[in-house]
């Protein structure tokens, strides 16, 4: 009881903090931000304090942070002279239309991610994710450090498709009963817990609609430039994938080494007790052929000209308009993320309409800084942040500022927001980092201690990989 | 803090005491609550109530004196407010009439006969409180991962609202 007031007290106290955060900007002055600018500061930092503290949901914060937009620094402004009124914009600037801000919550890449959604729907309901799981672990075969590998590896490939969350989940109740059979004492026991979210952590870097970051700085990406009026940038599906699996794989790879030299089993083999039963009622039909359809759709992109973003919305046609997945299902799908990623590509929109990012990055000079450094600076902040906030909250906050500091920089948008997302992928040091690591560490099994040394190590590895690989990786993947 | 309480209603000190043995897997997790008799056991869960915490299973007896246990079912069951609770008899003394009465009217989950062994109570035990937990629309799965049936925990969390 008395926790639960602690608790309480905690979150109005971010409240309070959030609001304060809010009202300070309206008050002080700071030379050479425009009136505009200070009032996205204010949203800003109430975005930052609320984020981070989920003193409300983080959709909830999204939410807010789009009427905040359309209130104070919208055309709606101009109507409110009663009250704050129009703000100052820079010169050459003018408030955004309300509608600018709304229709962050129909962003194609929203609709890209409702796509991945359909298909991670369908995966779960029909057992796909197990099946697939139990035909690619059986070339593993019994030797423990095999089966590692397999588990590690299914694991990130369905999380390049499913939610980390979701595909940790899935994947540790198949684990759960193997860890149970081996000794109390067998150390590989931790290493078990321990590959299964790192991998799905890990694996959501894959595609674009891996985890909630791709989506938010494909957002960014696709942003228009005031100044050229030309959107920031591109990278399509099969781009995204082709330098991201790759750096994905490679870490895997680490993580796996890393996880069976330290945690070795003392148990010759073990035996995985999992049958494959495809699910063949007329919905399933539907469901295993609009799945291979949509996918081989999003990688082929460039032979058929539909983009990803477009074919996004084919899955959810089918599904819908064949009963698979059902009105109620359809209520019940994560529309909080959809909108969790909205409130961070709106903010985008602000800080950029109202010149913030200008002011922002006029503060250092970073013509004495490579590409290259920005980008590991910005890849350390990522994951620095949200190895203790949510991975899609600190992309939020971080996207906005990455795209300003690549222009300052005269540096590509897509690298910096490539090392953006794919550095809060990394966090996974401690169980509050994702909820893959919150899911294993529930099972019981390995200490905070040994997720922090794993989890830091696999981090570390995979800053110098990205700052080693991420840029030719990008240039053979033709988005440079 | 919003614990989970396991109620036990036993009058026989030995036995009570051998239900609290074989409860213990269960300590680290859930609130443990032994009562003598059901006026002790209507304190017990008043008292569970008033500190925030909930019942999530009761496990007992039949024969005890003044009230029988599945009187107190019973009530408990149609009162609205505890229909949930897993109910589980633990007795050997409830005839047939009492046991039909206790799955009609008492919302009975789970009978357990006298004498038991530890393994298949704690198996009960498990199976029940992992029923309560997946039922419950306000319960995070998660926390009892470790302690209940895990793979069907994480089914529900696999379709939680947690966000990466």
């Amino acid at each position: 009881m008395h926790a639960i007031k602690r608790l309480a007290t905690g979150k109005n106290l971010s409240l309070l903090l959030a609001l304060v955060a809010f009202l300070v900007p309206f008050f002080i002055e700071i030379p050479g931000l425009s009136e505009a600018g200070h009032r996205l500061l204010s949203i800003f930092l109430l975005a930052v304090i609320l984020w981070v503290s989920e003193a409300i949901p983080l959709f909830a914060t999204s939410a807010s942070v789009i009427l905040l937009l359309i209130l104070f620094l919208s055309d709606v402004a101009g109507q409110l002279d009663w009250a704050w009124g129009m703000a100052g914009f820079p010169e050459g600037m003018t408030a955004p239309a309300y509608t600018t801000f709304f229709n962050t919550l129909a962003s194609k890449v929203l609709i890209l991610f409702l796509g991945g959604f359909f298909l991670a729907f369908g995966a779960a309901r029909f057992g796909v994710d197990k099946n697939l799981a139990a035909i690619m672990l059986k070339p593993f075969g019994t030797k423990p450090s095999r089966v590692l590998l397999g588990l590690m590896l299914i694991t990130g490939i369905l999380s390049m498709w499913m939610s980390n969350t979701a595909t940790t989940a899935t994947i540790m109740a198949v684990v759960l009963p193997i860890i149970a059979s081996l000794a109390p004492d067998d150390r590989f026991r931790v290493g078990l817990a321990l590959g299964v979210p790192f991998a799905a952590n890990i694996g959501g870097m894959g595609t674009p609609i891996g985890t909630p970051p791709n989506a938010i700085v494909l957002g960014a990406l696709s942003k228009v430039n005031p100044e050229t009026g030309e959107i920031i940038g591109r990278c399509s599906f099969l781009q995204w994938m082709m330098f991201a699996v790759p750096i994905a794989l490679i870490l895997m790879a680490v993580a796996w080494v890393l996880i069976v030299l330290m945690f070795p089993a003392s148990k010759k083999a073990i035996e995985i007790d999992m049958n494959v039963k495809w699910v063949k009622s007329r919905h399933a039909t539907i469901y295993y052929v609009t799945a291979i359809f949509t996918i081989l759709m999003w990688i082929t992109g460039k032979l058929h000209g539909i983009n990803s973003y477009v074919v996004g919305m084919f899955p959810v046609v089918i599904l819908l308009s064949t009963g698979v997945v059902s009105a109620k299902q359809f209520r019940g799908l994560e529309w909080d993320v959809l909108w969790l990623v909205a409130g961070g590509i709106a903010l985008g929109v602000g800080v950029s309409a109202t010149g913030f990012d200008t002011w922002l990055v006029g503060l250092i000079d970073w013509n004495a800084m490579s590409a290259g450094v920005i980008g590991i600076a910005i890849c350390v902040t990522a994951l620095l942040m949200s190895t203790f906030i949510s991975n899609s909250a600190a992309t939020n906050l971080l996207a906005p500022i990455a795209v300003a500091v690549a222009g300052a920089a005269g540096a590509s948008a897509v690298v910096i927001l490539a090392f953006v997302a794919l550095g809060a992928s990394m966090a996974m040091a401690l169980p509050i980092s994702t909820p893959p690591n919150a899911i294993a560490y529930s099972a019981g099994t390995f200490t905070t201690k040994q997720m922090v040394v794993t989890g830091a190590i696999v981090g570390a590895v995979g800053l110098i990989i990205n700052y080693l690989l991420l840029g030719p990786l990008l240039r053979m993947a033709g988005v440079l | 803090m919003n614990a989970i309480a396991i109620l036990s209603i036993e009058d026989e000190p030995e036995v009570r005491e051998a239900i609290r043995r074989d409860l213990r897997p269960f300590e680290t997790k859930f609130r443990i609550e032994a009562a003598e008799d059901v006026a002790d056991a209507r304190e017990a869960l008043a008292q569970i109530e008033d500190d925030g915490d909930r019942v999530g299973l009761i496990l007992a007896d039949h024969r005890l004196p003044g009230e029988t246990g599945v009187d107190f079912l019973t009530q408990l069951h149609g009162d609205g407010e505890h229909a949930a609770v897993r109910k589980v008899l633990l007795t050997g003394q409830a005839d047939q009439q009492d046991t039909i009465r206790a799955i009609n009217e008492g919302g009975l989950h789970h009978y357990v006969a006298k004498p038991w062994q530890a393994e298949a109570l704690v198996k009960v035990v498990r199976d029940e409180l992992t029923e309560y937990v997946l039922r419950a629309e306000d319960i995070d799965p998660m926390p009892y991962v470790a302690v209940l049936d895990g793979p069907r925990l994480l089914e529900k969390i696999s379709r939680g609202p947690r966000i990466d």
